[in-house]
């Protein structure tokens, strides 16, 4: 039975959008299915949005299903069926909800599982993962997925970059990966038209490169305007608006979602109307994915003077003047340089920096930018690809920059045994003296 | 078992109890070690630019104290673990680390390590996680790279013959080991799981050569054993990835159930097939990791169907099970562990489905835990008997 939630006061009409367009998502993929239109599993920051819009896939954004389920807090019953099947309940719990999820649709015969919250999400015609755009999950999800839906094709395409390394420039090596990622890309795209009996549009893909970069460019223009005291929007609301840039990149509604998000933002400034009533704390939500179930946590720091003017989660994607991009004409180059590029476009300034390294640089300019007051980083136990290293960060912000409080709440993403109301904010309380300790001694 | 020469096995039972010993010895008389994590780290690159390469492994005896204030507990338990003992100075003697990108708790705690653990050299190699021509392209450049990373950092260059002479000397091992894999076969293995593990992890400290000799010797030591009972043991395969302690194997040994074949990743994952000898061994090199060591870090899906695939990822353990005349099968998998925790169910399945029973244990690696392991697999192994009666 799901638990009732609280509901969180959006600071933006934009962010008060977003339940509407996450649900449009799901009712889409499901008439798609309907209607014999084809439907692909995707994941969060999966490099193929231009190829999937450019070829008339309807995406089915699998994590941000449990992501519903988790915010909705009726994830419980599919964690418990993935259980039932041997699946560790350390494992992504992302994963595990769509798995118990399609492990139960198979019991079923291929119907929805009852009650499924938003009338649940359609059964793929194929799956399209990466080794490793990110995580392990995505491509071990896929594969597990397919032991409940054996006649599903899945296609991974492998996609890195390279690592950081102080004493060498990333960019020597750059071509080969870059080769890599183009080669594995061509590949999506063949495995997508032996799918779909249907080629691919190359004019079209490029027009969709074209406006993804306007986008991005418009996501960062709208995003800077955070940095206006009082800030007009915080990471609450920016835990709703990534919705476009994450599961609708490549559409014209996405593009306009931030151009209105930007003149709303900037009619707030010039009304000074703030997310807190009293803006004392500027934080940074330095890493980590939120609880789904617990977003109301952001009220709670709002209504202490606390506001998050920046995050690092989900803000993927940046200006392309500043990835410094060659002019490239194959759309497949420049989606894989720009996705490159922005893995790597922090490593110059970790290796100015004696001691740092590219994820505390990241944290050091919106910290600036930002005139941020304190850190604060989620450490989610079912996921080790972002929480995994938190507390180097932490420790090097210290060392290379400055003192500044730090934070670190513990929890997860979906699964909600893992969280206590009480105690979260009793540390808030806490972290919210630490600040105002700090500023009677300023 | 009796025998009646067991220099080899005592000299295993020294290398293992105290794992590293040699390469330490090696070290103060001028000779240089590389430590390197998991099984995706190719030995023989490290072993050609003149390092004996030391895998890093953890001691479930130990507690773990030191590594919390500075890696989060979400990650894969093993890796917490050699990282503490890393931290209480066990690989002090090592001159640097390789950290290959074999899953996320690997990858996102290579920095970790690099801060806390400083060494005069780090290398993080960016394996892929699958094969295909592609890939193979992107892996052999990534090779690459770092022979031209270990060439900075000794000074010498590596050659094609070295390389070449090093492949050769690794196949060489796994050769040996074949050899000794195929005395755990007869009805009354002439090996048990305890010294098997023993020697398997042994030499994973060692220079090559050495490791080849050894494992020669031990197999003519065993190959002279007479063996006394009369009765067949039950006969179990252990499938997991970092098992690298006699913990688990005495739990089972003690039932009177016997090892007798393994799927682990210091174990038959890396000696059931060679390198080619290609004329350019880089990428002979690449090919046999990506295409050939069966890790569930690599995704293998050739256009097939779902049963097709099935075969290219656990189409060994069919051949391990029917060769090494299989009874049951344990797997155990580490907690936080996604590569292998993905794929619990569709392993559980394949086995069951060639009509062999699996009992499946999540563990954290610790020696904490094995009095709970114990009784559970004391259960699984007396209700199977029974029922085989």
């Amino acid at each position: 039975m799901a638990e009732e939630r609280k509901q969180r006061m959006t600071a933006t009409a934009a962010a008060a959008k977003i339940p509407k367009m996450v649900r449009a998502n799901f009712t889409a993929n499901l008439k798609a299915k309907e209607e014999g239109r084809p439907v692909a599993f995707s994941f969060i920051v999966n490099c193929y949005d231009e190829i999937l819009r450019a070829m008339d896939i309807v995406p089915a954004w699998a994590e941000s299903y449990s992501g519903i389920c988790a915010a909705k807090r009726d994830a419980g019953k599919y964690l418990e069926k993935a259980e039932s099947q041997n699946f560790s309940r350390s494992l992504c719990t992302y994963a595990t909800c769509g798995l118990g999820f399609e492990y139960w649709r198979n019991e079923l015969g291929g119907e929805m599982p009852p009650d499924a919250p938003w009338g649940g999400i359609a059964r793929p015609d194929f799956i399209l993962g990466t080794g490793q755009m990110l995580c392990d999950p995505r491509y071990k999800w896929p594969q597990a997925a397919q032991h409940y839906m054996q006649d599903v094709p899945a296609y991974i395409g492998g996609f890195y970059w390279p690592p950081y390394d102080e004493n060498m420039d990333q960019r020597e090596v750059e071509n080969y990966y870059l080769k890599y990622a183009v080669d594995e890309l061509k590949g999506a795209i063949a495995f997508i038209e032996k799918q779909t009996q249907k080629k691919m549009d190359w004019n079209k893909l490029e027009e969709i490169t074209d406006l993804v970069d306007r986008t991005w460019d418009m996501f960062i223009d709208a995003y800077e305007l955070r940095k206006a005291r009082p800030t007009p929007m915080d990471t609450g609301d920016a835990m709703n608006t990534m919705v476009p840039l994450a599961f609708m990149l490549g559409t014209q509604e996405a593009y306009d979602f931030y151009k209105d998000l930007y003149d709303e933002l900037k009619g707030r400034i010039d009304k000074k109307e703030g997310v807190a009533e009293d803006e004392k704390y500027r934080l940074l939500w330095g890493a980590g994915l939120p609880p789904w179930f617990a977003l109301s946590d952001f009220q709670y720091f709002n209504n202490k003077g606390a506001v998050f003017p920046a995050e690092r989660t989900y803000r993927e994607a940046e200006r392309i003047d500043r990835l410094d991009l060659p002019k490239l004409s194959d759309p497949l180059e420049r989606i894989a340089l720009r996705w490159m590029r922005y893995w790597t476009h922090w490593y110059d300034a970790a290796r100015k920096r004696k001691g740092s390294i590219p994820e505390v640089e990241r944290l050091i300019e919106y910290i600036e930018d930002y005139q941020i007051d304190g850190v604060v980083f989620h450490k989610a136990f079912s996921c080790r690809t972002w929480h995994s290293g938190i507390l180097l960060q932490a420790q090097i912000l210290k060392e290379v920059y400055r003192e500044i409080p730090i934070l670190v709440l513990e929890g997860d993403i979906v699964d909600i045994s893992s969280y206590n109301e009480g105690a979260t904010h009793l540390r808030i309380d806490a972290f919210i003296e630490v600040l105002e300790n700090l500023k009677n001694k300023c | 078992m009796e025998t009646t020469n067991d220099k080899g096995l005592a000299l295993v039972e020294t290398y293992y109890k105290d794992y590293g010993c040699q390469a330490r010895a090696m070290k103060k008389a001028g000779k240089r070690a590389m430590g390197y994590i998991s099984a995706v780290a190719p030995v023989e690159i490290i072993n050609a630019a003149g390092f004996t390469p030391v895998r890093i492994k953890g001691d479930p005896n130990e507690a773990v104290t030191k590594a919390y204030s500075s890696m989060e507990t979400l990650v894969c338990p093993f890796l917490l673990n050699a990282f503490d003992l890393a931290l209480k100075g066990k690989y002090d003697y090592l001159d640097g680390i390789v950290i290959p990108h074999t899953c996320d708790s690997v990858s996102r705690t290579y920095e970790v390590w690099k801060r806390n653990f400083p060494l005069p050299y780090y290398h993080f190699l960016n394996v892929p996680h699958l094969d295909g021509a592609p890939s193979l392209a992107f892996f052999t450049q990534i090779l690459k790279t770092f022979i031209k990373s270990l060439e900075q950092f000794t000074g010498n260059g590596i050659s094609e013959k070295n390389l070449a002479h090093a492949v050769l000397a690794y196949n060489e091992l796994r050769q040996a080991m074949r050899d000794l894999y195929d005395l755990r076969k007869p009805d009354q293995p002439l090996i048990s799981g305890i010294e098997m593990i023993k020697l398997l992890v042994a030499v994973k400290a060692l220079p090559v050569d050495e490791s080849a000799a050894l494992v020669r010797q031990v197999t003519e030591e065993v190959k002279g054993r007479t063996i006394s009972s009369p009765q067949k043991p039950l006969r179990i395969m252990l499938v997991g990835d970092q098992i690298d302690d006699t913990g688990l194997i005495e739990i089972i040994e003690k039932t009177g159930a016997q090892v007798v074949m393994d799927d682990v990743s210091v174990g038959s994952k890396l000696y059931y097939a060679d390198i080619e000898t290609t004329s350019d061994p880089v990428y002979g090199i690449a090919e046999y990791y990506l295409e050939k060591v069966s890790l569930p870090t690599f995704y293998r899906d050739r256009g097939g169907s779902y049963d097709e695939n099935l075969e290219l990822r656990f189409g060994h353990l069919k051949r391990f099970i029917s060769e090494f005349n299989v009874d049951a099968v344990i797997l155990l998998v580490y907690k936080n562990c996604d590569p292998y925790g993905f794929e619990v169910p569709a392993t559980i399945s394949y086995i069951e489905s060639l009509g062999k029973p699996v009992f499946y244990v999540e563990d954290e690696y610790s020696s904490s835990s094995s009095s709970r392991l114990k009784t559970r697999i004391e259960a699984f192994l007396e209700m199977f008997t029974q029922e085989r009666r």
